[in-house]
């Protein structure tokens, strides 16, 4: 866990007066802790100037923990957070590890579940999730809607095309969940083209649920997707992640990213056509249309579970002992992890919400 | 008239094949040199990477790789069979068709000035743009991963092969002519022969070519193969088992690499430069 700063200590004798602040409230209406509410203003302190780097995990684009971190550069979120930020984008899978690794990056994003692989490998990556975006998971399985495939049930006899070097563990539990023989299925590993299911190379794809379906549906094709989430597996998305030296080093700035990105998270929710347009800034030549829809889907990802009531980003240890026993199951990890708690850190999101409410500055 | 034999001055069959104690040496020429210096290297890299205390998910010392590689051997060397396999199917496809589109622009300008624009186009498409349309097109077996190794092995044969084809001794065409031989015999007879260094240039050029082929094809689908290795530990960040991939691959290209200088020997034994070499 990080050590306490000057920054925290400050922030908690600010928290009587915020109190009070909200306590004087004339609207008695107002709920007090929603994700839908403006962040709180409350004085400004003196705030140590750094740098640092965030690499975004894949290309420039509309997902929204990148999202976050555009808005707060653009907006000058960043910079009222006396931070100055340099943003890079990965181009490799597993780059931005390296990065982090190298010093060479700071933060990063990661899906959930890569966190705790990474963590589980020969060798370990010393990664840490402090924030977690996405309360469901990235990863769904299209279909085309005329295929008369309804259920998992009728992946049956069906070709199902799978990313990554082996069928991932949510495919792998929402068979389970929705009692699919396995081996009735011809599994073949596919890249990232969706074409390979609008040629019927395969009968079932494991998409990102905010990116192939409306490329799909773009291309001319009318999909129908399967949400592990709805089928009760317990699937996390992206989170913002750090290394552990650099959270114990310096737990404040971690912090103040934290609070500059989700504010441009927030912003952004209340402003979406201006979110696009600093979206395209970085991403030019993407589909307006395609950023927003990708933006949405993960927005309203966000927005489930307890960061309805805790605010964006919120996670709890019940979510990640969910995931890591999911992985465990189906034996996605190398091994068993020596301390799951160390693999993500809620401090800073308990230092800068309070009843749901993201304090500001 | 009397049948004149198409015989050179230079004439491979007028010369003994070189006696096995030559190819020894061949041998000992080839794999010394390279092997004292990997040696030499790869103890400058574990002293430097100790030395320097450089994190394992940046750059494994080489003996973490090597206790990666010993701990399953079986699985490395079998995943690089496949890699193998594909390549070499890639590779003869490529050479063929190469070959092929070679006789016939070496005889015909022509055909040269409009086919070779449309080789060039192949040469300059990145292969990682086309190798997941590959797989759409070929579906999930072994021809995408066939197909890009030939396309990436394509060019060296061709160019090489227009070179050597029209690389004929002018006195010996003049002769050959005179004697009103065929085209075949021609083509037999004087530009095949003529074109055979060049063809071992292209082919040892072209045989490295076709394992990045394959392997780049294997990024993209098929559940076996040094590629999705690659693919898998790269992801992972597992860097033992990417250099030990790396390495096996390595491996393959040298000794394939070796096993053409050795062949060309043999072949080309007639040839000047392998005579002067003894």
């Amino acid at each position: 866990m990080p050590k306490p700063t000057w920054f925290k200590l400050l922030l908690v004798s600010l928290i009587p007066i915020l109190v009070a602040l909200l306590a004087a409230c004339e609207d008695e209406e107002q709920s007090p802790a929603t994700a839908t509410a403006t962040p709180t203003t409350t004085p400004q302190a003196t705030l140590t100037p750094a740098s640092l780097t965030f690499m975004a995990g894949f290309k420039p684009q509309a997902n929204l923990p990148f999202v976050g971190a555009y808005v707060a550069q653009e907006k000058g979120f960043f910079q009222e957070q006396g931070l100055t930020v340099d943003i890079k984008h990965s181009r490799t899978s597993g780059e931005e590890f390296r990065f982090l690794v190298a010093g060479n990056a700071q933060i990063t994003t990661a899906d959930a579940s890569v966190v705790l692989e990474r963590r589980s490998g020969d060798p370990a990556v010393p990664v840490v999730a402090f924030a977690l975006i996405g309360q469901t998971g990235q990863q769904g399985f299209a279909v085309l809607a005329d295929s008369g495939i309804e259920t998992p049930k009728d992946w049956e006899g069906k070709t199902a095309g799978y990313k990554g070097s082996k069928p991932t563990p949510d495919y792998l539990a929402i068979l389970d969940a929705a009692g699919v023989d396995r081996s009735k299925i011809q599994e073949v590993r596919v890249g990232f083209e969706p074409q390979v299911l609008t040629e019927k190379k395969v009968d079932v794809l494991a998409v990102f649920l905010s990116n192939e379906p409306d490329t799909l549906g773009r291309l001319g094709y009318q999909v129908r997707t399967f949400d592990p989430a709805d089928y009760g597996v317990p699937t996390l998305g992206l989170t913002y992640a750090t290394s552990e030296s650099y959270l114990q080093e310096h737990p404040d700035i971690v912090q103040r990213f934290l609070k500059a990105a989700l504010k441009g998270i927030y912003y952004a929710k209340e402003n979406p056509d201006e979110a696009i347009d600093i979206v395209l800034r970085y991403a030019p030549g993407e589909d307006r249309e395609h950023q927003r829809f990708m933006f949405e889907t993960e927005l309203a990802a966000a927005l489930a579970g307890d960061a309805q009531e805790n605010g964006i980003g919120w996670m709890t240890a019940q979510q990640w002992q969910a995931l890591y026993d999911m992985l465990q199951r189906y034996q996605a990890l190398s091994g068993p992890l020596a301390d799951l708690s160390a693999a993500y850190s809620d401090q800073a999101l308990r230092n800068i919400y309070t009843n749901g409410q993201l304090q500001w500055p | 008239m009397t049948e004149v034999p198409l015989h050179e001055p230079w004439e491979p069959l007028a010369l003994a094949p070189p006696r096995w104690n030559g190819t020894l040496r061949a041998v000992a020429a080839y794999v010394l040199p390279p092997t004292v210096a990997l040696a030499i290297g790869l103890l400058s890299w574990e002293v430097w990477t100790r030395a320097r205390d450089i994190s394992i998910l940046l750059v494994p010392p080489p003996s973490r790789v090597i206790d990666r590689f010993l701990d399953r051997p079986g699985f490395f060397l079998g995943e690089g069979m496949t890699t193998l396999y594909e390549a070499l199917l890639g590779l003869a496809l490529g050479a063929a068709v190469a070959i092929a589109a070679a006789v016939l622009m070496a005889h015909s300008r022509l055909a040269e000035r409009a086919l070779f624009p449309l080789a060039i186009l192949v040469k300059v498409t990145p292969v990682v743009a086309v190798a997941p349309l590959l797989v759409i097109w070929f579906g999930f077996g072994l021809w995408p991963k066939v197909c890009v190794a030939a396309l990436i092995s394509f060019f060296p044969f061709l160019v090489n092969s227009i070179t050597g084809f029209r690389s004929v001794n002018p006195g010996a065409m003049e002769f050959v002519q005179s004697l009103r031989a065929s085209p075949l015999d021609v083509f037999l007879k004087l530009r095949a022969p003529s074109a055979l260094p060049y063809l071992f240039a292209a082919l040892k050029v072209s045989l490295p070519l076709s394992l990045i082929g394959a392997v780049v094809a294997e990024w993209f689908s098929g559940d076996k193969g040094l590629g999705l290795v690659i693919f898998t530990a790269n992801y992972q960040l597992d860097t033992p088992t990417l250099f030990a991939a790396i390495a096996v691959l390595a491996v393959i290209g040298v000794s394939l690499n070796i096993g053409a200088s050795l062949l060309e020997r043999r072949v080309l034994f007639w040839h000047e430069a392998f005579r002067e070499q003894g």
